[in-house]
């Protein structure tokens, strides 16, 4: 005979309270003072690190454009070219490198930036010919427009 | 040739550099723009806020410096002792006779950003008021900063030659007299 009543006038204790703080305070070991050790004051300050650390995605996007476009810029100055007119010369000429591919280059690959660069300068002479000159279309090869027909 | 091995080969491209800058008849703040660019590390495609990339510059000829306009007159650094009473107003003039480096000083410190690299950065720069540089500075020095400011040349610091092959819009008849 089996008496499923008796079993439920035993109530059910909570047993696992340690490993649901243990939960929040793995989060909280490297912070300083007692809110890396006390559940009440951690689980305040574990709920910020999360939301400052969601708001934050949207800054490190902005923060690392700001970095490449210092890089680019400081390396540029080196070949004599600031960084407007290098970035403009280099989209005017189809080149459609983003900002972080060409701070790596100016880091990594010093003789290709240098390439970049000259090919930025001989486009800024040949749009100074095209906007100077007769209004005709301007001679050099690198301001000609290759439309890709895909 | 870039290989996996030959990533981590950094040559000397964190070392510090020491750069030279010539002050006479120039603008102090164009003189100051440019240092703050080589303290801070900008010039170099290296740079990040953490990095400590910045190098040393010596400045020399800070006694030589040329304000535009009437700021030697007008312009005012003010100052506070702390003491009641204390406030301190001098002119560029004043404070320029009392320390020759000290304009100049003054303007980088401000141009530098206010963070706590800032005082580090004032360490790595060095003032001298005439061209006079000691020793163990000078063996340091790597290369000279452009100045900002073409420094424009006195009639009387032309050659005959030069005055002679500048071209002349018109010449006035020998008997020409201004009214």
């Amino acid at each position: 005979m089996v008496v499923l009543s008796a079993a439920r006038w035993i109530r059910s204790r909570l047993t696992d309270r340690f490993w649901r703080k243990q939960e929040v305070l793995k989060y909280a070991r490297h912070f300083r003072g007692r809110k890396n050790r006390c559940y009440k004051l951690a689980v305040r300050s574990v709920r910020r690190a999360f939301v400052k650390s969601t708001k934050a995605r949207a800054e490190k996007k902005k923060f690392l454009r700001a970095l490449w476009i210092t890089r680019i810029g400081a390396a540029s100055l080196e070949h004599g070219l600031k960084y407007p007119v290098f970035i403009s010369n280099l989209v005017k000429s189809q080149v459609e490198l983003n900002r972080k591919v060409l701070a790596d280059l100016a880091i990594y690959e010093p003789k290709t930036f240098k390439s970049l660069a000259a090919l930025a300068q001989r486009r800024r002479q040949e749009g100074f010919l095209a906007a100077l000159g007769d209004g005709k279309e301007p001679e050099g090869i690198f301001s000609r427009i290759v439309r890709h027909h895909y | 040739m870039a290989s996996y091995t030959k990533a981590a080969q950094q040559w000397a491209t964190f070392g510090r550099a020491w750069y030279l800058l010539d002050a006479k008849m120039q603008p102090p703040g164009k003189i100051a723009a440019a240092t703050v660019m080589r303290l801070e590390g900008k010039h170099k495609p290296i740079y990040h806020a953490l990095n400590d990339c910045g190098d040393h510059v010596v400045i020399i000829n800070t006694r030589h410096i040329a304000f535009s306009g009437n700021k030697w007159e007008q312009k005012v650094y003010s100052s506070h002792t702390g003491y009641p009473g204390g406030f301190k107003q001098v002119t560029a003039t004043q404070l320029h006779l009392k320390d020759p480096t000290a304009i100049v000083k003054l303007t980088v410190y401000r141009m530098l950003p206010k963070n706590l690299q800032r005082r580090t950065m004032m360490q790595r720069l060095h003032l001298f008021p005439e061209d006079v540089i000691p020793e163990d500075i000078q063996k340091n020095l790597l290369q000279e900063i452009p100045q900002p400011r073409a420094v424009p040349k006195r009639l009387d610091e032309y050659t005959p030659e030069e005055i002679a092959a500048f071209p002349r819009v018109w010449t006035p008849p020998k008997d020409f007299r201004w009214k």
